[in-house]
């Protein structure tokens, strides 16, 4: 059980293989991990105690904390969940008795009794002590996980369907942000501070949920919603849109990544470095080219500029709902892509990732995706034809039912050739 | 109307002609009066006949919404599994829901509450029997209509809640939102007509001497859940208006670019959707609150506890909505209360299942089929009971909202609560409704599997939404299932086997039912030694139900006639047997029963109301002609008496059954 500690060298876990086939860049399946998925339940009682140890538990298990918030919910909801246990074996306990114990073997027909009241008076007046002492911490956590005047650091969070986007306000907190950050994909906060997210929606409701680091918020169109975070140490965490949004719910998810101060710092500087376009005549060039061609229409790469010299802004028509899709300026920078749906990593370089420990963490996130660990199937795959790798009212052949309106990214028809060039080009997004 | 027939008056009964009245039915066609034959079930105002026809088609909703289910378990067990695509399953678990909850339960416990509200308080029939039919032919429409969506473009994909902005045409463009509007619009109408039917029928036609304290406890939950309806229906009919204006007339209600708040919807759906709950599960816990004590030979332990903790649970049921909208961000303040209301309606339902086992305590209990699905009831309903307590606690709730957790929550609740309540009374009033045993062999099958079954389903869900597996997800993948052991895959495997399981364990029962008809023969009439009125019948029930209204002294006062207490020694002895019982009913039997007629009317007005929803979606004009339908029903309706008249029936042949005989069949 060992090698499942959450400390685990990659080597042992994870073959570098790919799997071409994948349908997701979330699954990781090997033919090892299949087979001790399956030899645990049989030695359940040695998984329990290994527990406490070091299995692991699934990334979004909502009783491994890994912030003061989550940590609030976590120390409030062990009680009720105790006491429900006990109440349970009492009440089994009481009718597994009766059922034993006043079974028909020919006794005879019992009193008529109708009740006891004072035991029924009883049997109300305890449970309803045992509820107000859960009921009043139960709220002044609620108005705890409520506040919002220890904010240090804000980020706007959006939700259409089926991604998020995170856009930072240039502000004095989060150690400083002088322009405005707008990015996807993955949410990078400052570990240790207290972020507060501002949740709201382009469309239908959506619901942002990071379970390690807090509940789950609804983003309400034509509301702004807050939401605490905050992260012990620097990490990934992972999440899931949990407000059914449509066709591709099950695609929206989302990862959360905390980075120490130092390292918060110098991904907002890459953030806001200025673009530099690629050298003339090469396919990174014609990568530029192929982009504003195709996919300026919906992504915005700041500081593009077009051959009129002008800067190139993304301009989504009312044929496209909700009119946007995500800044592709640092696509490099995070590791996922299409709504945190697929991996811009390899399995093995994914894997590693997200076993980094906490000091070396925030260094190996930043290193960004290395062309060693670039997946450049999954991305290949996508711009090849989207809507068959995630679901989306994208089909051009069936845009009557929509109303002619886009909601995700068309296939393109683009060529092998000119795929290997836009590739080249958003590999240069760093 | 039958509300006549509590005191026939002679001079009334013995001249149906008195009524003042055009010809019947326009003079065109005759009163269909036939007793026997298709006509006599689809014309037929009979409480009876309207509570079996109730139960068949809500076996096959519960058969169609299963058949969903499996498929929604046969696509999460394994990762990003390719059994249903993302829209398939969207409408799968969609029209799952919406099966089980309106299609299924709702109208069985309307099965159980026909047939049986008129039999325990000692009544011929409802008050308003002509309506009771219409409300049949609504839901059975209505579920017909729903379900043809399937073939019409897609069935709705917007989840059972339907959270308004995704319902609208931009979002879920298929006519499937529209489908599921219209077709609960009148599945609505049958909730409805039967909550005012039953309410009234309660509350004036119980036998003479039956005071509500005397009440059969079944029918005392049948009547807090018609209240339920009563009130929590026209919401939900408000809703669904609002929405189908917003999808077929442009209306803005839900509009955010428009100035609407979507949150709108949420309040007005879940103010409906809680008590719906209740609506779902207190007639099963009537069930269950009839069924122990007759197999335990004792009174339900503290009746009047089990009375107004019902009726609590009615009222409180109204003030715990927004508990299902706590990440929807209504705010520190209202979620504190609601957070509160809702541990407070733990009480009333924590009293019910200490009377339950306080019932079985000291008792002489014999496990019979029914027996064991209301043990199991107890014991599955306070794992759901328990677990709704932990997202009572509404921070906490925060993590497991939209999870599995509360997947596994709810079925507990509403499978090992409400359906193991509805099996219950399956196999306790089977021998009452059909004169059948049902075979207690297949029966304990039946149950052991689906305990086994519903347990492995629903009990790995609670592991599966701790872990952060969230709903309505098409798919999960490997690499957010971990690998400890809480991991997802293994979990989700299990819970996949186990609705196999489940599956096989229902099967038991239709198996149960087929293999009974083939080969049993009469059922005694008082099988269990029970101890309600709806036993001193005949078996099954003769039409008119009792030939004469019994006068009630007792709670349980068939049990009573049969059964003296000792006063001294305290020992209960037997003083007469249900035959001697009957018998002496017998001689006081009503001369003249008059039983109101079979009726054209109700199938018909209820056919329009489809033709309007098909209209209002496919092609306007179909709307106007099934209004007109509507009209022309509702006039003749109206116009037509109760009671048939004499040209309506064929002469007697031979000295054959007159008017009268024929009319009770």
């Amino acid at each position: 059980m060992s090698h499942s500690c959450a400390t685990k060298p990659l080597q042992s876990n994870m073959t570098t293989v790919k799997n071409v086939q994948n349908q997701s860049g979330d699954s990781m399946t090997s033919n090892s991990t299949r087979r001790r998925r399956w030899a645990m339940p049989v030695a359940a009682v040695a998984a329990f105690t290994v527990l406490s140890g070091c299995a692991k538990d699934a990334p979004q298990d909502t009783w491994q904390p890994a912030g003061e918030n989550a940590r609030k919910i976590h120390d409030l909801q062990v009680w009720p969940f105790g006491i429900a246990g006990i109440v349970l074996l009492i009440v089994c306990a009481a009718v597994g008795y009766s059922v034993f114990k006043f079974r028909d073997r020919g006794q005879a027909i019992p009193k008529q009794s109708h009740g006891k009241p004072s035991l029924e008076i009883a049997l109300t007046v305890l449970p309803a002590l045992i509820l107000i002492g859960i009921g009043i911490p139960t709220v002044s956590t609620l108005f705890d996980l409520a506040k919002t005047s220890d904010t240090e650091c804000v980020v706007n969070v959006t939700g259409q369907q089926w991604w998020w986007e995170y856009d930072y306000p240039a502000q004095a907190g989060c150690g400083g942000i002088e322009k405005p950050i707008v990015t996807s994909g993955q949410l990078v906060i400052p570990a240790g501070q207290h972020v507060l997210l501002r949740i709201s929606s382009r469309d239908v409701i959506h619901s942002y949920w990071i379970p390690k680091l807090n509940g789950k918020r609804d983003a309400v169109p034509g509301r702004v919603q807050t939401l605490r975070m905050q992260a012990d140490q620097p990490g990934i965490y992972s999440g899931q849109c949990t407000e059914f949004c449509g066709l591709s719910h099950a695609y929206m998810r989302m990862e959360a990544v905390s980075l120490d101060a130092a390292g918060f710092k110098t991904w907002v500087d890459n953030q806001l470095k200025p673009y530099t376009a690629p050298t003339a005549d090469s396919k990174y060039s014609e990568g530029e080219a192929l982009f504003i061609t195709n996919c300026t229409r919906c992504h915005q790469v700041n500081g593009i500029l077009g051959t009129d010299g002008k800067e190139v802004i993304a301009r989504p028509d009312k044929y496209v709902y909700p009119g946007v899709a995500p800044n592709l300026t640092n696509l490099m920078t995070r590791t996922t892509f299409a709504g945190a749906a697929f991996d811009l990593q390899t399995e093995a370089c994914k894997t590693r990732l997200w076993n980094t420990p906490p000091a070396q963490f925030t260094a190996a996130y930043l290193e960004g995706v290395t062309p060693q660990c670039l997946d450049i199937v999954q991305l290949r795959e996508w711009l090849r034809n989207p809507t068959t790798k995630k679901p989306m009212y994208a089909d051009p052949t069936k845009l009557a039912t929509t109303g002619g309106m886009y909601r995700g990214m068309p296939n393109l028809g683009l060529t092998e050739d000119q795929i290997d060039k836009l590739v080249a080009y958003l590999t240069e997004r760093k | 109307m039958a509300i006549s027939e509590r005191n026939p008056v002679p001079a009334l009964a013995g001249s149906a002609s008195a009524y003042v009245t055009p010809s019947t039915s326009f003079g065109v066609f005759k009163r269909p009066v036939q007793s026997t034959g298709w006509r006599s079930w689809v014309f037929t105002v009979d409480h009876k006949k309207l509570g079996i026809m109730y139960g068949v088609v809500a076996m096959i909703f519960f058969i169609i919404g299963g058949v969903e289910a499996l498929l929604i378990r046969l696509q999460l067990a394994a990762p990003n599994n390719r059994v249903l695509s993302a829209g398939a399953y969207n409408q799968m678990f969609t029209m799952h829901a919406t099966t089980m909850v309106f299609l299924f339960v709702m109208p069985m416990a309307a099965a159980f509450a026909n047939y049986l509200v008129p039999l325990q308080i000692g009544a011929r029939d409802v008050a308003f029997p002509r309506l009771n039919a219409f409300g049949f032919w609504c839901f059975l429409f209505g579920g017909i209509f729903l379900n043809t969506s399937w073939f019409l473009g897609g069935a709705a994909d917007s989840g059972w809640f339907a959270y308004a902005p995704n319902t609208a045409l931009a979002f879920s463009p298929s006519h499937g939102v529209d489908f599921w509007a219209l077709g609960l619009q009148i599945t609505g109408i049958a909730s409805l007509t039967g909550a005012i039917n039953l309410i009234v029928t309660v509350l004036n036609m119980r036998a003479p001497g039956m005071s509500l304290m005397k009440m059969p406890i079944f029918t005392w939950m049948v009547l807090v859940v018609q209240f339920l309806l009563l009130f929590a229906i026209p919401v939900i009919t408000v809703a669904l208006f609002l929405l189908t204006f917003q999808r077929s007339f442009g209306a803005a209600f839900f509009s955010v670019e428009k100035g609407a708040d979507p949150l709108l919807w949420q309040h007005l759906f879940w103010i409906f959707g809680h008590p719906e709950v209740y609506i779902l599960v207190l007639p099963s816990f009537g069930i269950v609150s009839e069924v122990l004590p007759v197999f335990s030979k004792k009174p339900l332990f503290g009746y009047k506890f089990v009375v107004f903790s019902g009726a609590a649970i009615g009222f409180l049921g109204w003030g715990v909505w927004a508990h299902h909208m706590f990440a929807s961000g209504l705010g520190p303040v209202s979620v504190a209360v609601f957070s509160v209301a809702t541990m407070a309606i733990a009480l009333p339902t924590g009293v019910k299942i200490v009377n339950w086992t306080m019932t079985l305590w000291g008792g002489k209990l014999r496990f019979t089929t029914a027996m064991l699905f209301a043990v199991g009831l107890i014991v599955e309903f306070t794992i759901g009971g328990l677990s709704g307590v932990t997202h009572a606690v509404a921070p906490s709730d925060t993590q497991q909202t939209d999870t599995y957790y509360i997947v596994a929550h709810f079925h507990y609740v509403l499978f090992g609560g409400a359906v193991f309540g509805l099996f219950a009374g399956f196999y306790y009033w089977w021998p009452k409704i059909f004169a059948k045993m049902l075979n207690e062999r297949l029966g304990k099958w039946n149950f052991w599997l689906m305990v086994v079954g519903m347990n492995l389903t629903f009990g790995p869900m609670h592991i599966l939404g701790l872990q952060g597996q969230p709903r309505r997800m098409q798919v999960w993948t490997a690499f957010r299932a971990g690998d400890g052991f809480f991991n997802l895959a293994f979990w989700n495997r299990v819970a996949s086997v186990g609705s196999f399981v489940l599956a096989i364990g229902v099967l038991m029962f239709l198996i149960n039912v087929v293999y009974t008809h083939r080969t049993a023969g009469v059922a005694p009439a008082d099988p269990w030694d029970a101890r309600s009125l709806e036993w001193m019948t005949s078996n099954p029930p003769a039409e008119h139900n009792f030939d004469a209204i019994p006068t009630v002294h007792e709670l349980d006062e068939f049990f009573h006639r049969k059964y003296e207490e000792n006063e001294a020694t305290g020992e209960i002895h037997q003083v007469s047997t249900y035959e001697e019982i009957m018998a002496d009913e017998a001689t006081r039997a009503d001369k003249h029963i008059h039983l109101p007629s079979p009726s054209y009317w109700p199938i018909i007005l209820a056919l329009g109301l489809p033709l309007i929803a098909y209209g209002l979606i496919f092609a306007r004009l179909l709307a106007v002609f099934g209004g007109v339908i509507i009209l022309l029903a509702m006039f003749g309706w109206s116009m037509e008496p109760s009671v048939a008249d004499e040209s309506d029936y064929d002469p007697p042949v031979d000295g054959g059954p007159t008017k009268e005989l024929a009319t009770l069949g």
